[in-house]
């Protein structure tokens, strides 16, 4: 992470964008809304109102609060978890302005054209975006894995006026990258008593009846294949795209181990995965890093796990909806650039989540927090997040290390299959096994 | 009063139910009978991963009927609904034949009935997760057995599974079973009863030939409650069981949440087809509009 | 000897109506320290003062909005609860079959009806929305019950009053409004509190066809889904002194009318 040495000063203030935007629309008349007059531009942009929706976990309201205060005009959150966004985009899309979405929800939705592509020169730092986005390469130029969505395949877009994803770059973004971050097992360590290393123990028999995972089908049958495979059931040619005879084997073996008990539940939500685990009723599961640090500031002892076999990877971009022009559309891109900035970037990496450029978002962190959350070193002071509650205390570590430690391990992507309507259905079946 | 009055008045006899009930018959059409219809209609369009396409396939039913899974749901839901019913029908029989036999007074029956009924009136979501906290390995319920030594492991067949899905049912819906049975029970005049018992009738004789046939339309009526919203429920089964449990709406949830319309639309037809034949097949057995009007 | 096996039984089912619940009234008090679990961290209505002043939900918002919901849904129901409950006591063709519909529209899974309203606003192009899709989709709910009370109110009804008024003369409307209103008007009170409550709380009926903005049942079913603090147990305590409320004032107006109607003829 050296090159993040060099330090980008980006202020976003609202003069600055002002003067940026007034420059921009200069040169894009063709939006008959800006006239070109900065004073009646920023007049008229004060009415503007965005409607960010996406899951909880990545549409925040304080971050929301800041960048209307920075950029002048009024932004409002909503929730939303992805499946109701997917339906909300879908049947109702005007009722959106930006959409938060996962990677492999915007492959499951572009097609449909209710979003528009941004033109890649529209984003200022996009040079800056991490590069398993940009280029699904680490910086390093090492290979990014493909299995499931790698979000670089679903990054660019044909252009504008096409409902097409296209496979390497174009000068058309889909979505733009704003948080990801490598999910794992959570484990409580105090009632296991022995290091935990590979997926497989998610399948030990030791844990019967004190297992969970996720019961959101399209991520439940990856968290399984992961331990599936590393137990050696089953190699599979793409956890993230299983053939239909994958699909089948993996099932039936989840459907054996159900029916004797091994499963205390399938979570479907954030706090029932915290509940649990901090009630003791499971001790290893498949969760998401909030959760883990919800169990943590209980006091209770609970370690998002680094396994051999690797991480399962996720990423999140904000979308422009399809209805968007004029005033209303620079205001979004304008937003999208201010996302991209460093004050939200700082803001989520305090929850543990990574920002699509992280360089600007280490001006908006100390240089304990950057060391704690992106290096992996031991903390010097206690580690608070952005609601000042304790995450770590001085001396301990991050779980699974370093950014790029960690980033770097990833095995496979959130995804949806080709075979997804064929897999819903078996795990229904699973389900009601 | 003049005959041409007289024939007004007559005629506007005739027509005025017509103009009393189009209001409620217009709702109903409305939002009852026309998306229901095209509940149909959607079954037959074809889909893929990103939308549906009008059409005409029978691949939704056929896909459908094929289905082991589809047959499991509905066995699913039907054993949910019969050990709930009964429950819920003997509960509600035992609280209401309490309240109306053994309570003297108007006043403490009315107060207790309203103990009964209080709990409706709160959000269910927040009664079901009430249950969570009280059944877990660490919960009030375990913990209490531990603490007085019945048990010295936590019991977990109460949590996530299918005895808290069934738990929680009952404690959702019984009131729908007592306040109907309390109503028609409340109406069976005592003056029969002591002519039975004069007349040599024990107890058992005066439950099983009075009091039970002088309340079915209250058990009637309860059972069509309890039955709908068994049948009708897809988050306590899924919440409860820790999704380990499904029943056909819960299904069917599923493949909305993943934009699957047409097949979900395909077995909300069968549910409605089921859902039709039990009520009629009810309506035929009992005349619930001449029981709830005596 | 039965009185007491049988109060002891009602007492345990009273025990097993509240037991859980209360334990989440007693939590909605816990510290700002405390969780959602026992024990109790110290006493506070911090959660209260998140719930409704945090910016991070809509808690407040969808309370107004299941408010209006279920005030809008209450009048219309017994508006037209009423009107038919008039029209069912007389012989009319084609009174089976709406007295069928209602009982299907009573049993017909709610899941099904948001599913058919929300994708036919869809493809019809108008938006889904609480007062125009989520309205008619709580309607179907509500007027089945509204009906049934009304047959069950008019059942006991006795005729002869409206008869006497007739024959001293009275216009139809008179007699509506003065003799059959007056009469029936604690069933109307009831089918007003059922059509509120059975609107502020329902979710099936809502999850597809209340549009973007959720109902406070909804509002609480994705909080059940992100929020790990007592403040979910704060909205569970709100909503039912809310209700209580509602029952108290309805039950109060009741005794009111009664008290004030005791000595005239008409009373039940």
């Amino acid at each position: 992470m050296k090159e993040s040495e060099s330090t980008v000063k980006i202020d976003y203030s609202r003069r600055s964008f002002l003067k940026k935007a007034s420059a921009a629309s200069a040169g894009i008349a063709a939006t008959g809304a800006v006239s070109g007059f900065p004073m009646v531009w920023a007049n008229k942009l004060k009415d503007v109102e965005l409607l960010h929706v996406g899951p909880s976990y990545s549409v925040i309201q304080e971050i929301a609060d800041q960048a209307s205060k920075d950029l002048g005009f009024k932004i409002q959150v909503q929730t939303a978890w992805t499946d109701a966004l997917l339906t909300r985009i879908a049947n109702q899309p005007d009722t959106v302005d930006v959409a938060d979405l996962e990677f492999w929800a915007t492959k499951r939705i572009w097609q449909r054209g209710n979003l528009q592509p941004v033109a890649i020169r529209e984003i200022d730092l996009w040079d800056k975006i991490y590069p398993i986005f940009s280029k699904g390469e680490y910086p390093n130029g090492a290979k990014v894995s493909t299995q499931g969505a790698l979000p670089y395949e679903v990054q660019y877009a044909s252009g504008p006026g096409s409902k097409e994803i296209h496979s390497g770059p174009t000068d058309y973004a889909t979505i733009i990258p704003t948080v990801y971050n490598a999910d794992t097992l959570g484990i409580r360590p105090d009632l296991i008593g022995r290091p935990i290393e590979s997926w497989a123990e998610l399948l030990n028999p030791e844990f019967s009846g004190k297992t969970a995972i996720l019961g959101i089908p399209a991520i439940g049958i990856m968290d399984a294949a992961m331990a599936v495979e590393a137990r050696g059931d089953i190699q599979y040619g793409d956890k993230g795209n299983m053939t239909r005879a994958e699909i089948d084997q993996t099932i039936e073996i989840m459907k054996d181990l159900k029916s004797r008990g091994h499963f205390r539940a399938f979570w479907s939500s954030f706090d029932e995965s915290v509940n649990l685990m901090a009630s003791g009723e499971v001790v290893i599961q498949s969760m998401w890093s909030p959760a883990v640090t919800a169990v943590k500031t209980r006091g209770i002892p609970c370690v998002y796990q680094e396994m051999k076999e690797g991480y399962r990877g996720w990423g999140n971009g904000m979308g422009l909806m399809a209805h968007l022009d004029g005033l209303k559309r620079d205001a979004a891109v304008a937003y999208l650039n201010w996302y991209l900035s460093g004050w939200q970037g700082g803001f989520i990496a305090r929850q543990g989540y990574y920002s699509a450029v992280p360089e600007t978002a280490r001006d908006h962190m100390s240089e304990d927090e950057w060391g704690y959350w992106y290096e992996g070193r031991p903390a010097n002071d206690n580690i608070v997040d952005p609601y000042g509650n304790l995450m770590g205390k001085a001396g301990e570590k991050r779980d699974g290390g370093a950014f790029a430690k960690r980033m770097g391990n990833i095995e496979c992507w959130n995804t949806v299959m080709d075979e997804n309507r064929y897999m819903v259905k078996k795990w229904n079946e699973f389900t009601a096994s | 009063m003049s005959g041409a009055r007289r024939i007004s008045g007559m005629r506007l006899e005739r027509v005025l139910p017509y103009v009393q009930v189009m209001p409620l018959a217009a709702v109903l059409l409305l939002f009852l009978v026309v998306p229901l219809v095209f509940v149909g209609l959607l079954s037959f369009w074809e889909f893929d991963d990103i939308q549906y396409y009008p059409s005409f396939t029978l691949a939704n039913y056929q896909e459908l009927f094929a289905s082991p899974l589809t047959w499991k749901l509905m066995a699913d839901t039907i054993t949910f609904t019969a050990v709930v019913w009964l429950l819920t029908v003997l509960i509600g029989f035992t609280c209401s034949y309490f309240l109306t036999f053994h309570i003297r007074t108007l006043r403490v029956q009315i107060l207790l009935l309203l103990i009964c009924t209080i709990p409706f009136w709160t959000s269910n979501v927040i009664r079901m997760i009430s249950w969570i906290p009280f059944l877990g390995k660490q919960g009030v319920f375990n913990q209490g057995l531990i603490a007085v030594g019945v048990i010295d492991q936590p019991l977990e067949f109460l949590l996530y599974s299918d005895f808290a899905v069934i738990v929680c049912y009952v404690n959702l819906f019984t009131l729908f079973m007592i306040v109907p049975i309390f109503n028609s029970m409340v109406k069976i005049d005592l003056s029969i009863i002591e002519a039975a018992r004069d007349a040599g009738a024990n107890s058992w004789n005066i439950l099983t030939n009075i009091i039970i046939p002088l309340s079915r339309s209250g058990i009637v009526l309860g059972t069509i409650f309890v039955v709908t919203l068994v049948m009708g429920d897809f988050f306590v089964v899924k919440i409860m069981s820790g999704s380990q449990s499904a029943n056909v709406v819960s299904a069917m949830k599923n493949e909305i949440d993943q934009l699957y319309y047409p097949p979900a639309a395909a077995s909300a037809m069968l549910l409605i087809l089921i859902v039709v034949l039990m009520i009629t097949l009810v309506l035929r057995i009992v005349d619930v509009r001449r029981e709830l009007v005596q | 000897m039965s009185f007491y096996l049988l109060a002891g039984f009602f007492a345990l089912f009273v025990l097993f109506l509240y037991g859980p619940m209360s334990s989440i009234f007693v939590l909605s008090f816990q510290g700002p320290e405390g969780g959602l679990t026992f024990p109790m961290r110290g006493v506070s209505v911090h959660w209260f003062d998140v719930l409704f002043n945090s910016q991070r939900g809509d808690a407040g918002a969808a309370f107004r909005r299941s408010a209006g919901l279920g005030l809008l849904v209450m009048g219309i129901t017994t508006l037209l609860s009423f009107a038919a409950g008039l029209a069912f006591r007389r012989k009319f063709v084609g009174s089976g079959f709406i007295f069928y519909l209602t009982v299907i529209s009573l049993v017909m899974p709610g899941l099904l009806i948001s599913l058919g309203i929300g994708q036919l606003f869809q493809i019809v192009g108008v938006g889904t929305n609480w007062y125009t899709s989520g309205l008619g989709a709580h309607l179907t709910w509500t007027l089945p019950f509204g009906l049934l009370i009304m047959f069950a109110v008019f059942g006991r009804f006795s005729r002869s009053l409206e008869e006497a008024a007739r024959d001293l003369g009275a216009s139809r409307w008179k007699i509506l409004v003065h003799v059959t209103t007056p009469i029936i008007f604690p069933g109307i009170i009831a089918v007003a509190l059922f059509g509120f409550t059975l609107s502020y709380d329902e979710i099936a009926r809502s999850v597809l066809a209340i549009g973007t903005k959720n109902t406070l049942p909804l509002e609480i079913f994705n909080m059940t889904q992100n929020v790990t603090t007592p403040d979910l147990y704060a909205i569970g305590t709100f909503t039912t002194v809310v209700s209580l409320l509602v029952i108290l004032i309805s039950l109060w107006s009741i005794a009111f009318i009664q008290r004030n109607r005791a000595g005239t003829p008409g009373k039940q």
